[in-house]
């Protein structure tokens, strides 16, 4: 166990274009906030020869919103994406699911780029913007190529990002009318990594369920969709009875391990537990304000 | 870059250190500059105690490369009082029992002046969120939450500090 | 006491947290000297193995590496991490196996120390760390206690075959016990364990050590028993005289425990040794979860006799404790847990008999209640069973049972001349709003989530008075100010006990709360004292600076009676002024005296100081009631702890800002304990998981439920002022508490710790089917 971290090679570049050309992945690693990589160093998790900081790229941080959705870019601080003003707005869901990230200071230096770049099933973030449909833009060397987040998460700790790549922009489209969703988690405490963390977004028109998104945290090597539970929803509406069924199917599409902070038993009952609770929330919602995601 | 002579700006002055990329922004104010009030208690943004103020923000500097502090402005704890008057925020805590063992304190008196300084009057839901990053292991919290309350009366009645 | 108190009572400001909140407080990490050097401990991958060889040849030759340890490099000399062994008497020591060495000559816990480092910085260090060459036999390990006890199973030290490190017989152990069952109209037996929390105070272990040219060692640490830690550093770790050691406690970040025991001095101080310079040595996070001193697990079974009317008639406690790979509190811990589990309640036949056995898991040690919290999980719940079984309310069963006044106390032969336990129970009882919360036993609750209320009581000791060496001593000294110096050696370490202290001195002297200095931590300096633990500081180290007190008093009576020409009976010291009590006009300040008796120029000098002595005969014990109510939700098993109320018997707080402080962090680490806080052992690799605050998962201020805080203030007759002890007893009610709550709300009982939701919704479950 070490108290410090070894030596490196530190590099600043000033555009995107430097710091994909420097980066490898492995032996030369990019730093946005740190909050992940500066620990795994110091505990000889990853051991690059050279981290390029994207830090002194300009143009990284912006949040910004126009009539097909959300762009943010990779140094957009999970903070400034929860405290902006467009997010609560028009993204509920997304500013729902960052308030249960509950340490300021992980929210200041983590960028939500970085959060989704670890590669870790529970993230807090991941569920919602598989919910929102969000696509992510990873830039190369030679290309810009742009990914819906599904194809983004590919096994425990790994991305879909290349070698000479870096993810530079996420893109949500904005939520179409009659949306409400909820985002629910379960830790052992409020500051702590879900156990089980799911995002639901509905369609709502005329009283009826037109469309459904259920994503999964934390209950299989990356994020998933619980899509026989959405088609459910889809086909038999968002009755008592369809919820119920919904989340018994989502609970069964779940994949849980047994860890240091629960059970593959108890993360697979609190799927449909939490899927349920979160439908209903939704529901509720819908009903009581008109139309939020 | 290796080896290089950086220019830190930690509680309004400037100090000339010698830096490299491996050394944390902790261990630069500790061991270079002599500001042991911040403290190491984790190193992993578990706990808070080593939070300072990068431009105004709240952050870890057990998880700050040293490098990329510099030319921001730091506020560590030592910034806070102005000579031998201690500012609304530590008063509070003296006055309100807020401290016991003290190694959470210094974290935990820059995260409620980013608090304040950002909502002058929040609610006691609102202190408890401000400071979820923040742990104590002596107080239970109780106190800590009355002396912010405290101090943000205090500061909005026009007491010293900024 | 009729006459007004000045200081004693009162929300006093703390003299040592200023300095806290300006980042000055110098802790032990801060702390440099010219020429340091830093250590780092290199710790055993495997949890149990030989050593076959140790190569230090590569970190030796690295450039600013000025040492590298090894067993081989050792006195030779064993002792046992716990530095309160010192203050057993004789036939309880010869328990205390003393069974390690600075570095270990075989690896027995994943995490056990096999060399260290000096070099001239932090990163040179570690790298020397990375560059010795360790080659390991790996031996069969065993981490579950009962399987270490089986014939077969891998020896873990020589001196202790079949792995038994102690078996403790509990000593007022009276009675025929199975006659006694087998008449009683019900009995109910209760199974059931702690986890192995952890103390995670905020600093982490540190030490700094310095040999001088006289050959006199002086540590800085942050011990809470610094004279003890001093002699076992002396006698036992080098074989020295006491007077070679000097030990100063630093400003203590947190000890609840931890801190009765060696951290890593005796590394530390070793290293300084062999290099001749001062060295500093830093643990960080990881090794101090995984490193020792968790509370120890302790497996327990409470079978309790009772009549129909709810009278007990028998009870009997049983333990295995883990000990870990080293014995350190284990022993004394299962003797303590027996003590306030089996001399709570009035009984004619008790029996207690307690196990410790040796397991390649990390040492476990003492943490706040000392065994405590460990037997009242298990014990309130037994109670409440009976008190099911004799349908009756949980409230009056407990005032039915409790002892009282004139009653033998925990410690048989001292007899109870302060108890207000039932004062407790029915203040406790009513702010929760028992009658109408309490609906009976059995009542079903409907509902997805279902709310529950639930009571413990429990006792503590105010130091050990009676059954081990309780000793304290505390100087004061004038200055020519009338200001004074108070020298005393509890361990601050966050409960406010040093401005306690001189609250208690100003008031027995005279003399003004702002104008005491307060002065601890030095062994050279201050005289010998226990230290902090067992809740004693108060009590004890209180009791000491009384008479110090009262004794300058008397010193300032007797030079004032004469400077003003009446006798010392007419006069009277309050707030730094010697009065006549008839012509408060007539006065002369403590300032003077003390200047004038200091620049005396005939032969009626003197330097007003005095020296206060106390042993307590009786540990003084406090008492306190918890009561919770919470909200199950029975779809997710979790609990959610609305409100919890405290009563305790504190006798008198001295200052009522920190004993509400105090029980209100106890009961953060309560909550903890019951529901969320774990030490996990990999089962196959002994390694410790939870090795970060990211997976050890204490309250935030998010987690924190309402806590109420009731003070029941009868001054006990022994007591400074009339107070009683309160350091650990805020943790020891709330898991019982939430416990019967549990039961209350849906009718079941988990036999572990922590009360998770995956344990509460498996129980639920099997409950329905």
């Amino acid at each position: 166990m070490h108290r410090v971290l070894l030596p490196f090679e530190f590099a600043e570049p000033a555009t995107v274009g430097e710091v994909v050309e420097l980066v490898d992945g492995q032996k030369a690693r990019v730093l946005a906030g740190g909050v992940d990589l500066v620990l795994k160093m110091r505990l000889r998790e990853i051991l690059p020869e050279k981290v390029v900081s994207l830090q002194k790229v300009p143009g990284l941080d912006y949040v910004q919103e126009d009539d097909a959705g959300l762009r943010f870019g990779a140094l957009a601080s999970l903070r400034q994406i929860e405290l902006s003003q467009a997010v609560r707005t028009g993204w509920p869901l997304l500013a729902e699911a960052l308030g249960s990230i509950v340490s300021v200071q992980t929210k200041v230096m983590g960028t939500t780029v970085g959060n989704l770049c670890v590669g870790t099933p529970a993230s807090d973030v991941a569920p919602a913007l598989y919910a929102l449909g969000a696509r992510v833009k990873i830039t190369g060397v030679d290309a810009v190529r742009e990914i819906p987040i599904e194809e983004f998460f590919v096994d425990v700790g790994k991305t879909a990002v290349g070698p000479h790549e870096i993810v530079t922009e996420i893109f949500i489209p904005r939520p179409v009318a009659g949306s409400s969703g909820a985002y629910v988690k379960l830790s052992k405490t409020k500051e702590d990594i879900a156990k089980v963390n799911a995002a639901v977004l509905l369609t709502i028109a005329d009283g009826a369920c037109t469309d459904a998104k259920i994503a999964l945290g934390s209950v299989a090597p990356t994020p998933i969709r619980a899509m026989e539970a959405e088609q459910l929803l889809r086909v038999r509406g968002m009755s008592a009875g369809a919820i119920a069924e919904a989340a018994e199917a989502a609970a069964e599409a779940a994949t849980p391990i047994s860890d240091v902070r629960s059970t593959a038993a108890y993360r697979r009952e609190m799927v449909r537990v939490l899927v349920r609770d979160a439908l209903d929330k939704a529901v509720s919602r819908a009903r009581a304000g008109g139309g939020r995601s | 870059m290796t080896k290089e002579i950086a220019t830190f700006i930690v509680n309004g002055g400037e100090y000339e250190v010698i830096v490299e990329p491996h050394m944390l922004l902790i261990d630069v104010l500790r061991d270079k500059l002599g500001l042991t009030g911040t403290k190491y208690a984790c190193g992993a943004g578990d706990c808070g105690a080593c939070t300072v103020l990068i431009d105004g923000k709240p952050s870890f500097s057990c998880l700050t490369l040293a490098v990329t502090a510099v030319g921001k402005s730091i506020t560590t704890i030592e910034g806070l009082a102005d000579g031998a008057e201690l500012h609304p925020i530590q008063q509070a805590f003296v006055d309100k029992g807020a401290i016991q063992c003290g190694f959470c304190t210094p974290g935990m008196i820059l995260s409620t002046k980013a608090l304040l300084d950002e909502n002058p009057a929040p609610t006691r839901d609102e202190i408890k969120s401000a400071l979820a990053g923040n742990l104590c292991r002596c107080t239970g919290y109780v106190k800590i939450i009355d002396a912010v309350e405290v101090a943000a009366e205090t500061m909005r009645n026009g007491g010293q500090g900024s | 006491m009729t006459e007004s108190l000045h200081y004693v009572g009162k929300r006093l400001t703390r003299p040592d947290v200023a300095a806290k909140a300006t980042g000055a407080a110098m802790y032990g990490a801060d702390l440099a000297l010219p020429g340091m050097l830093i250590g780092r401990i290199l710790t055993s991958p495997h949890a149990h193995a030989n050593i076959v060889s140790i190569d230090t040849s590569k970190a030796r030759a690295l450039p600013g590496v000025a040492a590298v340890i090894t067993h081989e490099d050792v006195p030779k000399r064993y002792f046992t991490r716990s530095v309160m062994a010192e203050g057993m008497p004789p036939f309880a020591y010869e328990g205390e196996n003393q069974d390690q060495f600075i570095l270990s000559e075989k690896a027995r816990y994943m995490g056990d120390w096999i060399a260290a480092v000096a070099a001239v910085d932090i990163y040179t260090a570690e790298k020397a760390l990375d560059l010795i060459e360790v080659v390991y036999e790996p031996l069969p390990a065993v981490f579950d206690p009962e399987e270490a006890l089986k014939p077969g199973a891998p020896v873990i030290h020589d001196r202790w075959q079949g792995n038994v490190a102690a078996v403790i017989e509990h000593p007022f152990t009276r009675g025929d016990l199975e006659k006694s069952l087998a008449e009683s109209d019900h009995v109910v037996e209760f199974s059931g364990r702690n986890s192995r929390q952890k103390q995670a105070h905020m600093e982490p272990d540190v030490a700094l050590a310095r040999w001088d040219e006289e050959g006199r060692l002086t540590i800085w640490s942050p011990n809470q028993n610094p004279h003890l830690a001093k002699k076992t550093m002396a006698r036992r770790v080098f074989g020295i005289g006491e007077g070679k050691v000097r030990w100063i406690s630093t400003i203590v970040g947190g000890g609840f425990g931890a801190r009765m025991s060696f951290g890593v001095e005796p590394v530390c101080a070793l290293l300084a040794k062999v290099t001749g310079k001062p060295v500093k040595v830093v643990l960080t996070r990881e090794e101090d979860f995984s490193g020792y001193n968790s509370r120890t697990e302790q497996r327990q079974t409470i079978r309790l006799g009772v009549t129909k009317d709810g009278t007990v008639t028998a009870i009997e406690q049983t333990i295995l404790s883990d000990s870990g790979a080293y014995f350190s509190h284990s022993g004394s811990i299962s003797a303590v847990n027996m003590q306030s589990t089996l001399g709570l309640l009035r009984s004619p036949v008790v029996a207690g008999k307690a196990t410790v056995a040796y397991s390649n898991n990390p040492t476990s040690s003492g943490m706040r209640g000392y065994g405590n919290p460990e037997g009242s999980f298990v014990l309130q719940q037994a109670i409440d069973m009976a008190a099911e079984k004799c349908g009756m309310d949980p409230v009056e069963f407990r005032l039915k049972n409790a002892r009282g006044v004139g009653e033998p106390s925990m410690w048989e032969p001292v007899l109870l001349d302060s108890c207000n336990l039932d004062q407790c129970i029915k203040l406790g009882a009513e702010r929760i709003g028992w009658k109408d919360k309490w609906q009976g036993w059995g009542t079903k609750k409907e509902g997805r989530l279902r709310r529950g209320v639930g009571m413990s009581i429990m006792t503590h000791a105010s130091g050990a008075g009676g059954f081990l060496l309780e000793h304290s001593n505390a100087i004061l000294k004038l200055h020519e100010d009338g200001s004074a110096q108070l020298t005393v050696s509890p361990c601050e370490m966050g409960q406010g006990i040093l401005g306690v202290l001189a609250q208690i001195a100003a008031e027995a002297a005279g003399l003004r709360y702002e104008d005491i200095h307060v002065m601890s931590g030095d062994t050279d300096i201050t005289l010998f004292d226990i230290g902090s633990h067992a809740s004693r500081s108060t009590y004890v180290i209180g009791n000491a600076v009384v008479d110090a007190g009262l004794k300058v008093k008397e010193i300032l009576l007797a030079r004032a009676a004469k400077r003003l020409d009446v006798t010392a009976g007419e006069l009277k010291v309050e707030d730094g002024q010697v009065r006549v009590k008839a012509d408060p006009a007539r006065a002369v300040s403590v300032a003077e005296l003390s200047h004038d008796a200091i620049y005396e120029y005939g032969t009626d000098g003197q330097h007003i100081t005095a020296t206060g002595t106390y042993q307590s005969v009786t540990h003084c014990p406090n008492f306190q009631a918890g009561f919770v109510e919470v909200e199950v939700d029975t779809e997710t098993g979790v609990i959610k702890v609305l409100r919890f109320v405290i009563a305790h018997d504190i006798g008198r707080a001295i200052n009522p800002q920190n004993v509400e402080g105090c029980l209100q962090g106890g009961a953060a680490q309560g909550v903890g304990y019951a529901l969320s806080e774990d030490l996990v052992i990999d089962d196959k690799t002994g390694k410790v998981l939870t090795d970060s605050f990211a997976t050890y998962k204490m309250l935030s201020t998010l987690d924190m439920p309402e806590v109420e805080v009731i003070l029941v203030e009868e001054p006990a007759p022994t007591g400074p002022f009339g107070a009683k002890g309160v350091g650990e007893p805020g943790m020891t009610n709330v898991a019982p508490s939430i416990a019967n709550a549990l039961y209350d709300a849906v009718g079941i009982r988990i036999h572990s710790l922590p009360m998770t939701p995956e344990k509460v919704l498996e129980a639920l479950q099997s409950n329905r089917t």
